[in-house]
């Protein structure tokens, strides 16, 4: 291929080289010489025209362009020429670029692209940390938000809103949408200009301003069909008449990912410092560091501590990045999972060295050819690097598509949770990364067999039999020792994984019937329709009346809350005739619960009595304890007949006889030890909405429909979500440790595959130039289990080695995933022995094929071969 | 003839630029005759491989020193000829006046004297 420029050049230069050998033959036959005599001497003098025009041509500049052209062209022919090898190579490579590419089109989507906020690395969230509530994340009051932003001098500007689920109604079949309800700073904070109308300014957050709300753009196309004349429409959240001022864009998921709905905060004068709702968010001012704001916030937080009265202890306000915020969790998981990419990544090279090593031994006869034609060694290198890029790039290619279907998948199923996963695409820099990828891995891959084969001794290697020895045994051995010592490293984290997600999956939660039995949905039944604890306790009956009549709910029944990761309601709490200190009784969930949820659950009863119907609003209060709260602050006595209260102790608190003690169940997370929990009855503190807990006799989503018809034969305005079976909620609330234990087993196993490929074809290599050895050995008589025990031998050598260097390794990279780890120590033994079982029973299996080979040399041939 | 062979001497690295040079100062010539003059300049010393002369001739082109055109000749064949340009021309001079410091540099330090 040439291009027309070069051509005409070409043309030019050769015209040029002729005229001059014309010129010289025509001067000495002038001379007297006959045109044959001439004719030679001329040839002799001027040299290989071939040579003199290359030389020539590498003046031209751009030389070199040709060169890599006509390179890449004559590797892709030489791929072709030997398709086994090109596939193994192609599909090793590809999987390395493919899953890295995939892993960092996660990685940039999620850790590195910006949020779609204009500055969002200057916006940050504001918390309130405090005991006794010591949530790290946790909420604080509107005194506590105006004393901050009067105070703060680090922010430009600060905003405070509160997390909410509002029921739209008054536009057709009610809706619950999740949303915020801010104050007028908070979206000039975030700096995100409505889709169309207009956002809440300034004095809009006052008591007296009338209701409005901001939607999300997909509301407002699924329920108003995109119509622009939305704005300025009434609607009702909950209960209450609301106009639309404006739509944001579907791009604006800002505090949570789901908010769809953003409501006016009405900040009325507090009548006390309660309760905790509102999370700060700030925008931070030019100039000002993050740590000078966090310096500043902890300042403010000890006016705030003071002015509490005693009411905070150790109060801080953590200034928390919203990306940070946003991702901080899934920020190790992630890198854990890049690192083993690029170690299957590394991996796959040695493999394709490998490969490419044996090749080039057996092109030896090739180069020397080529280097006895004149070839020069730096271009022969060139060559051989041009072949390693060429087929990097095709697995480049090949492995993009890998990535594409996986980034869709991903997109498409979540299996993890992430946070941002519409940010995930194969986008320019992704593309860009895979390419750089390649790349590189040509050149690690390539550059030591490309020199090593261009070290050709052309004589030598014309001569000899090329399978006579030669030193590239010992390279080959060394790397597969690399790879024998990553992959028992990839082995070990992916095994800690999973042994540890075992531990969480086997995890008691404390709940005996099978969650596939279980059916939860969140009922919301108006909050402005049903006003009082009278009114709710009425509705919450007669609902509860007609569910029990669907046929196969065997048990229904009202909570707060909902193991294993959910609670509404969190407190310290006091026991009568025990002295209070807030270290003593930490905050604890008090899951508000109807009679019938323990043995919906089935939470077994250890003492005493679950609640019953009796235990109605205008009886005395009752509370059921946990095993370990009786365990803790019950040693050795009776909890029965005892009296506990929520927060701290008071003159006036309401005091609760404890009348039985049940089984502890998790309310924290799977992960989380047992705590002390307390439950209330729902008859003598109701609340809405409330999870609805049905036990039942059949497949338990099957009776979703019917329940959700019960429901609404009572109240049609009654907004049911969340509707999902036991099991579906305990899944999702270990979908991330799942998802990042299945990908890091899946490149744990990709790694043992190339690792064990690799084994093999070192110990194939090694029998094969060792055949004279081995056919000299049998013939002096060594026996064929000899034989077989020296391959074998050789083989378990490198494991072993590879075993040893990877024990090393995985020490040191346990250690950075100890955090992932639930209940498994990073230096678990079991899980140590197993993993070197499986390689060196893997490396072993690989290097028998070509041992029994060896077995079955014949003397007589092998000596003859030569 | 094997004698005459053995006598040649291979022109010094980087001076075969300012041989060309200088001689394109008495007119336009053609590669051939370039080295044939230099031949004969050098009183049959030096022999100018062609595997040099033309990577030279396109490197010298490239810099902007010498530029070329095809021209028919005597005979009717078309030749490329060279020609110095006026930056050539400074560059000879430029060349020059180094290698006779260098000459010079290195005649004082064979001279015999002391």
């Amino acid at each position: 291929m040439h291009f027309p420029k070069w051509n005409r050049q070409d043309a030019d230069l050769t015209q040029e080289l002729r005229s001059h050998i014309a010129m010289a033959v025509r001067e000495r036959m002038e001379r007297g010489q006959s045109r044959a005599e001439a004719e030679a001497a001329v040839r002799r003098e001027f040299g290989n025209e071939v040579l003199v025009r290359e030389a020539t041509r590498q003046q031209w500049g751009w030389i070199w362009l040709e060169q890599l052209v006509q390179d890449l062209l004559f590797a892709f022919r030489m791929l072709r020429r030997s398709p086994g090898f090109t596939t193994v190579a192609v599909l090793t490579l590809a999987i390395g670029i493919g899953a890295n590419t995939a892993i960092f089109s996660v990685v940039d989507g999620v850790l590195l692209r910006p949020l779609p906020y204009p500055g969002s690395d200057r916006v940050a969230k504001v918390f309130m940390h405090f005991s006794p509530q010591n949530a790290p994340h946790g909420h604080m009051c509107q005194a506590d938000f105006s004393d901050w932003s009067a105070q703060n001098q680090a922010f430009e500007q600060v905003a405070a809103y509160a997390n909410g689920l509002y029921d739209i109604t008054g536009i057709g079949t009610p809706e619950q949408a999740r949303g915020v309800s801010v104050t007028a700073g908070f979206f000039p904070i975030m700096r995100v200009p409505p889709l169309i109308g207009r956002t809440i300014v300034n004095g809009e957050d006052s008591a007296t301003a009338p209701n409005i709300v901001v939607l999300g753009e997909r509301l407002w196309r699924r329920r108003f069909g995109a119509r622009a004349d939305a704005v300025g429409q009434a609607i009702e959240v909950n209960g209450q008449k609301a106009t639309i001022i404006g739509v944001m864009p579907e791009s604006f998921r800002f505090p949570r990912e789901d908010a769809e709905i953003w409501t006016n905060l009405h900040l009325t004068p507090p009548k006390g410092r309660f309760p905790f709702f509102l999370t700060g968010v700030a925008r931070l001012r030019p100039g000002v560091t993050w740590k000078q704001a966090q310096a500043e916030a902890n300042k403010i937080g000890r006016t705030i501590e003071l002015a509490g009265n005693g009411q905070y202890r150790n109060l801080t306000m953590p200034v928390v990045p919203i990306r940070e915020e946003l991702v901080g969790d899934v920020r190790l998981p992630l890198l854990v999972m890049f690192a083993a990419v690029v170690a299957v990544l590394l991996i796959a090279s040695v493999n394709v060295a490998n490969l490419l090593l044996a090749r080039f031994t057996s092109r030896a006869r090739e180069m020397a050819v080529r280097v006895s034609m004149g070839a020069r060694r730096s271009r022969l290198i060139r060559q051989l690097l041009t072949e390693n890029l060429a087929l990097s790039l095709a697995g480049c290619v090949v492995g993009t598509g890998l990535a594409w279907y996986a980034v869709r998948l991903l997109r498409v199923l979540n299996p993890g949770n992430l946070p941002r996963i519409d940010a995930v695409r194969l986008n320019a820099p992704v593309l860009a990364f895979a390419v750089v990828m390649a790349i590189l891995t040509a050149i690690l891959f390539g550059v030591g067999p490309a020199l090593e084969s261009a070290r050709t001794e052309p004589v030598r290697a014309l001569k000899d039999d090329v399978r006579a020895g030669s030193g590239k045994g010992r390279t080959r051995a060394a790397l597969v020792v690399a790879e024998i010592a990553l992959s028992f490293v990839l082995l070990i984290v992916g095994g800690l994984l999973l042994r540890s997600f075992e531990r969480l999956q086997r995890v008691d939660t404390g709940i005996e019937t099978p969650p596939d039995e279980v059916l939860t949905m969140l009922v919301s039944p108006s909050a402005t329709r049903y006003k009082d604890a009278k009114s709710q306790l009425a509705i919450l009956d007669r609902l509860l009346e007609q569910i029990r009549k669907v046929p196969g709910v065997q048990a229904a029944a009202w909570a707060d809350s909902r193991p294993p990761n959910y609670w509404s309601n969190d407190d310290t709490f006091n026991i009568k005739g025990q002295p209070y200190n807030h270290e003593v009784f930490p905050s604890s969930p008090i899951p508000t619960v109807s009679p019938q949820y323990f043995s919906a659950l089935g939470i077994p009863l250890i003492r005493g009595r679950y609640f019953e119907d009796s235990d109605a609003n205008d009886r005395p209060n009752v509370a059921v304890i946990s095993q370990e709260l009786a365990r803790r602050y019950f040693p050795g006595e009776d909890p029965i007949g005892q009296e506990i209260a929520p927060s701290e102790p008071t003159p006036k608190q309401p005091w609760y006889r404890i009348v039985g003690v049940v089984g502890d169940v998790k309310y924290a997370g799977m992960a989380s030890e047992a705590a002390p929990v307390w439950y209330a009855a729902v008859a003598q503190g109701p609340g809405l909405p409330m999870f609805l807990i049905v036990r039942s006799s059949r497949e338990a989503s099957a009776l979703g429909e019917e329940i959700e018809r019960a429901i609404h034969s009572v109240d049609s305005d009654v907004v049911v979500t969340y509707r999902e079976t036991l099991s579906i909620v305990m899944g999702n609330a270990v979908a991330q440790p799942r998802f990042r234990t299945a990908l890091l087993s899946l490149f744990a196993v990709i790694a043992l595959v190339l690792a064990s490929i690799g084994t093999y074809g070192v110990i194939a290599y090694s029998v094969t130039q060792r055949t004279r050895e081995i056919g000299v050995r049998i013939a002096l008589g060594a026996r064929p289990a000899q034989v077989l025990g020296m391959i074998l031998r050789q083989g378990a050598g490198l494991s072993m080695l590879g075993i040893l260097i990877g024990v090393a390794c995985a020490l040191a990279a346990t250690r950075a995933v100890s955090s992932l780890l639930f209940a498994t120590s990073p230096t678990d033994v079991l899980t140590f022995a197993a993993v070197i079982a499986v390689l060196l029973g893997v490396s072993l299996w690989a290097s028998l094929v070509p041992a029994r080979r060896a077995m079955r040399v014949n003397p007589v041939e092998a000596l003859r071969w030569e | 003839m094997k004698t005459r062979y053995q006598s040649r001497i291979e022109i010094l690295q980087g001076t075969l630029d300012l041989l060309i040079l200088q001689t394109l100062q008495w007119g336009a010539q053609h590669g051939y005759g370039i080295s044939q003059a230099i031949r004969l300049k050098s009183g049959e010393l030096f022999d100018v491989e062609t595997g040099s002369l033309y990577p030279a001739l396109h490197r010298l082109e490239r810099s902007g020193w010498i530029s070329s055109e095809w021209k028919t000749s005597d005979n009717k064949q078309r030749v490329k000829q060279y020609r110095l340009t006026a930056r050539g021309r400074k560059q000879l001079a430029n060349e020059r006046s180094r290698w006779e410091r260098l000459a010079a540099a290195i005649a004082g330090v064979l001279s015999p004297q002391e």
